[in-house]
């Protein structure tokens, strides 16, 4: 964690990556996106610590400046998924929660919080988390506290606790369905598909989305 | 998943203009709206396609209170916001019709998914009527439901039923006058949702008339913009200064909030309203049961006993019976009907006993019911008895029917009795007794006798004749195959076991871009390839429709067809069943999986509900076989006799040239002789079989067959033709579905693509097999 970057700045570099993942990254936009106020003195600085390039309005995150705004990106939208699963928070009062959670975690702490929810790939807002060092190494030695619904045993039971679909249309299938959160889920089958039991209803499942369907383990399972 | 159209399209329902009451009867698929539509409207049954979809609608009539109702039946969703074209039509059923009243048919034992599509309706503020069905499976699984408090939250009248047996369905007829416009459970949450600062813009209503606005949120937040295109439609007419939103992300916010809130409040409403007693859970088997079961392992033991009996010359029951009725029932009852000047009854029923084998021939009475009472009615009957007396056992069979290890023996077993019921019995016994025994035996000899020699006998009796090939050929050799297959299909569809083949099949069907889901629309091509294209449209994406389209197209061989070409093929030997099927799958494959490369889109999303395992209804499959072969003789017959006319035309006009005078037929021939001798070395008369083949698929089929048994053909002609017309280009009826379906542009590409790849293959196949000196 870059402990003497501003607060100033981690702003400015966030705004940045949420700009490029909408398109282009201009300075207007970035100033409409940020929870600071952008002035030149602010650019200027962030474009002589390496993070960015300005060439007339557009701006480039750097290869540092993208590192950078990865992490932060990465802390932000876990730290959502903790407070709204874990905390049972509401959307509305996750993101204020979120950002000071933002600025307190350490390297550490942000993988072992994204292991304990098992590495989540979207947050509470269905943006994309991105990956750190332990999604890809896929520990899956820890039991997570949430984890998806593909991990779960044959046979085993479990609470859904979030659907983490990048589409809406998908959510709502599953959720007209019945798989919502609170409703609760047995793995019934694995393979050619994965059937899942949900209240009285069996329903049949492609593995990717499986994925998405993040459930409370029992106690004993943890 | 929606079943199979059997109606094509008659009155649009937005036609419907006389100012009637209506009712629309609404809710999740396969919980008995059907069943319940009967008993409302009694026999008067109309079913129109919704304009624009092939989705069934159907509509009656119910009189009530000294009024006619209309009453309407929408296809089943699972919510009201439409993830593809046939759910759709329950939505603009809603905003388009206007009910005067709302039946919602609901599945007991899954009360959260009954709430959602409650709370939905109950946005659109039309009174409504709750009917809780399936009360019997809720029971059985003890589950119990707090009817009154259900009443109470909604304020409107709530129905126990259990349609299939009757039970409260005149409970539901009374309580149609009480309807309510119910409250709306969820109205607060949103109100508090919406007047926060953020989402001001939003309006609360419009133009004096209250708008669904959770549920048009939704509708506006669906993938694809054709879901989507009529709810803008709609908006922009009904209340102009509603910012229609695209795309905006603080709606999109909005919207997950709101279902967030659903989703909390169907929580608590399901732990408030549900209770189920696990003591209950145990006890829901029968003491008959093992009986049953004992019944259903005996069955099945000797089904393979004869199976394999066959292979290897046993002694089976089977064929003692045979015997026996052949030896003493058979001439017994032959002579006693001739007796009274009914031996012609007698052929018909019976066949005629062939002095070579001492074994009676073409008679259908005797095989039919050997092959029914000891083949298959051995192992369906038990099994259904089972269904019926346990629980555990249908779920037991539920699972072994989705798992691969005994799914694959379980397919076998389907498969096994699909070929002995529509293979044997169909394409076999019916067929003989009908072509040979009834119209080459006494029908159409009868009628020569009687037609004087000259153009009308020609025409109608020839070698081209209306009733000597046309009528024949309909009604004798295909007719009998296409209903034991509807029967079969219709068996299959209604007990449950298609959506758990959808999942064996899912990870194969991947591989061409498909999904699971496309197993339906490729089973039902095996019937019909025509109805099959128009089942494409369940698919949830226009990739996958259009890959599904041309893979029927291309190698799914039609029921007739599949019959001839295992008729054929299977009397040359096995290697020749498995090069056919071998080289048509492999190209399947290959097209599929190079298409799924080519065709830009998105693969859908592999979801669906698995209905539980159930006995089916004979009644409802006698009704669908009933209607599907109506609509198979209005399709079919037709284009038989015009196929004949069209034959019987180009061979009686002669036409002088420079080779001489030359019929139509020959001057095709000559045109198609470099393709057919040149490229795939088969006779000339080849190609009318490839013309007929367009026509109709099974019509080339039956065709062919005719040539195989004149000996006109070895056995790697043989082989390289049933290549040839099973890839060969679509028959008529299936192109024009196919236009209708994808557009005049992509089945004209089609039909350039899988002409020359059709002769491509089949000639590449021959080369390969002379080469490689294989016969069969």
């Amino acid at each position: 964690m870059h402990h003497w970057l501003s607060q100033e700045i981690t702003e400015v570099l966030e705004a940045a990556w949420t700009c490029a993942e909408q398109g282009t990254v201009t300075q207007e936009r970035i100033a409409a996106e940020a929870k600071t106020i952008v002035t030149e003195t602010l650019l200027d600085e962030c474009e002589r610590g390496g993070y960015l390039v300005r060439r007339n309005d557009e701006i480039r995150l750097t290869t540092l400046g993208r590192q950078t705004a990865e992490e932060i990106i990465r802390r932000h939208r876990l730290a959502e998924r903790l407070v709204v699963d874990v905390l049972g928070m509401t959307l509305e009062e996750s993101e204020a929660d979120a950002c000071e959670f933002e600025h307190l975690l350490a390297r550490g702490v942000t993988d072992a919080i994204c292991t304990l929810l098992g590495h989540p790939r979207f947050c509470p807002h269905q943006h994309q988390i991105p990956p750190g060092a332990c999604c890809r190494q896929a520990q899956q030695q820890v039991p997570a506290v949430v984890s998806s619904v593909d991990r779960l045993d044959i046979g085993e039971q479990a609470r859904v606790a979030y659907l983490s679909a990048p589409q809406f249309a998908r959510l709502q299938k599953l959720s007209a369905l019945g798989l919502a959160p609170g409703a609760t889920v047995k793995l019934l089958q694995r393979y050619p598909s994965y059937v899942v039991q949900c209240d009285e209803t069996q329903i049949a499942l492609e593995e990717e989305i499986a994925r998405d369907i993040y459930v409370w383990r029992a106690a004993d399972k943890r | 998943m929606p079943t199979l159209t059997a109606e094509p399209a008659r009155v649009p329902v937005t036609e419907i203009t006389e100012k009637q009451p209506r009712l629309l009867l609404v809710g999740n698929p396969n919980v008995g709206k059907s069943v319940i539509f009967g008993y409302l409207t009694g026999k008067y049954v109309t079913v129109s396609n919704y304009p624009g979809t092939t989705v069934e609608v159907s509509r009656g009539k119910l009189r009530y209170g000294g009024r006619d109702w209309e009453v309407i039946d929408t296809p089943g969703v699972n919510a009201l916001v439409p993830q593809s074209d046939d759910e759709r039509v329950t939505r603009d059923l809603l905003l388009a019709v206007r009910p005067d009243v709302i039946v919602q048919v609901a599945d007991a034992k899954n009360l959260r998914r009954t709430l959602l599509v409650t709370t939905q309706l109950a946005e659109l503020g039309v009174p409504m009527v709750l009917v809780l069905n399936l009360m019997d499976e809720a029971r059985g699984r003890g589950i119990e439901i707090d009817v009154a408090g259900l009443q109470e939250l909604f304020g409107i009248p709530v129905v126990p039923t259990v349609a299939i047996d009757g039970e409260g369905l005149y409970t539901l007829f009374k309580t149609i006058h009480h309807a309510k416009v119910p409250r709306d459970p969820l109205a607060v949450i949103r109100a508090r949702l919406l007047s926060s600062a953020e989402f001001a813009r939003v309006p609360a209503q419009t133009s004096g008339q209250v708008l669904p606005q959770q549920l048009t949120l939704e509708w506006l937040q669906t993938r694809e913009a054709s879901l989507r295109s009529g709810v803008e439609h709609w908006l922009e007419a009904q209340a102009p200064d509603w910012p229609v939103p695209r795309s905006d992300a603080r709606l999109r916010t909005l919207a997950a909030r709101l279902e967030e809130a659903r989703n909390l409040w169907l929580e608590q409403s399901v732990a408030r309203f549900k209770k189920t007693a696990p003591s209950v859970l145990a006890s829901a088997e029968s003491k008959t049961f093992p009986l049953a079961f004992t019944a259903l392992g005996l069955g099945l033991a000797l089904f393979l006993y004869t199976e394999l009996g066959r292979l290897f010359g046993w002694q089976t029951p089977y064929g003692w019976l045979n015997a026996h009725l052949e030896s003493g029932v058979l001439p017994a009852a032959q002579s006693w009907l001739s007796g009274h000047h009914l031996g012609t009854l007698g052929t018909l029923l019976f066949g005629q006993l062939n002095p070579e084998n001492h074994a009676y021939e073409n008679g259908f009475l005797y095989p039919l019911l050997t092959q029914l009472l000891l083949l298959i009615a051995p192992v369906l009957v038990p099994l259904a008895l089972c269904l019926r007396r346990s629980r555990s056992f249908a779920e037991r069979l539920g699972h072994w029917s989705r798992d691969w290890r005994t799914g694959l023996p379980v397919l076998l077993a389907v498969l096994l009795l699909m070929y002995e019921f529509v293979g044997v019995i169909g394409a076999g016994t019916l067929v003989d007794a009908l072509e040979n025994n009834l119209f080459n035996g006494l029908l159409t000899p009868w009628l020569q006798a009687w037609v004087p020699h000259g153009l009308v006998y020609d025409f109608l009796l020839g070698k081209y004749g209306l009733i000597s090939v046309g009528l024949t050929y309909a009604l004798a050799l295909v007719l009998p195959i296409v209903t034991t297959f509807f029967i079969a299909f219709g068996l299959l569809e209604d007990s449950g076991y298609l959506p758990r083949l959808a999942i064996l099949a899912d990870r194969l069907f991947r591989v061409m871009g498909l999904n699971g889901k496309a197993v339906l629309p490729m089973v039902l091509g095996l019937g019909c390839d025509t109805m099959a294209t128009m089942t494409t449209r369940i698919l949830s994406t226009p990739k996958e429709r259009l890959i599904a389209t041309l893979l029927l197209a291309l190698g799914v061989p039609c029921s007739a067809q599949l019959g001839v070409i295992l008729a054929i093929s299977g009397s040359l030997s096995l290697g020749a069943v498995v090069t056919v099927f071998g080289v048509v799958f492999s190209q399947m494959l290959l097209i599929g999986f190079l298409s799924s490369l080519i065709i830009k889109g998105q693969r859908g999303d592999f979801i669906f509900e698995l209905p539980p395992i159930r006995t089916p209804q004979l009644k409802n499959i006698w009704a669908k076989t009933h209607q599907r072969i109506w609509w198979y003789l209005r399709e079919a017959l037709p284009l038989f006799l015009l196929g004949t006319v069209l034959l019987f035309g180009l061979d009686w006009l002669r036409v002088p040239t420079p080779w001489g005078r030359l019929s139509g037929l020959d001057m095709i021939e000559n045109a198609l002789a470099p393709l057919v001798t040149g490229i795939l070395h088969l006779p000339r008369q080849t190609a009318q079989v490839l013309i007929l083949g367009f026509l109709r698929r099974d019509y080339g089929a039956a065709g062919l067959f005719q040539m195989v048994r004149e000996g006109a053909l070895n056995s790697v002609q043989i082989v390289t033709s049933l290549i040839v017309l099973t890839l060969f280009i679509p028959c008529v009826a299936n192109f024009f579905m196919i236009i209708r379906e994808q557009g005049m542009r992509k089945a004209l590409l089609m039909l350039a693509f899988i002409t020359p790849f059709a002769i491509a293959v089949g000639g590449i196949v021959g080369w390969l097999l002379r080469a490689l000196h294989i016969h069969f």
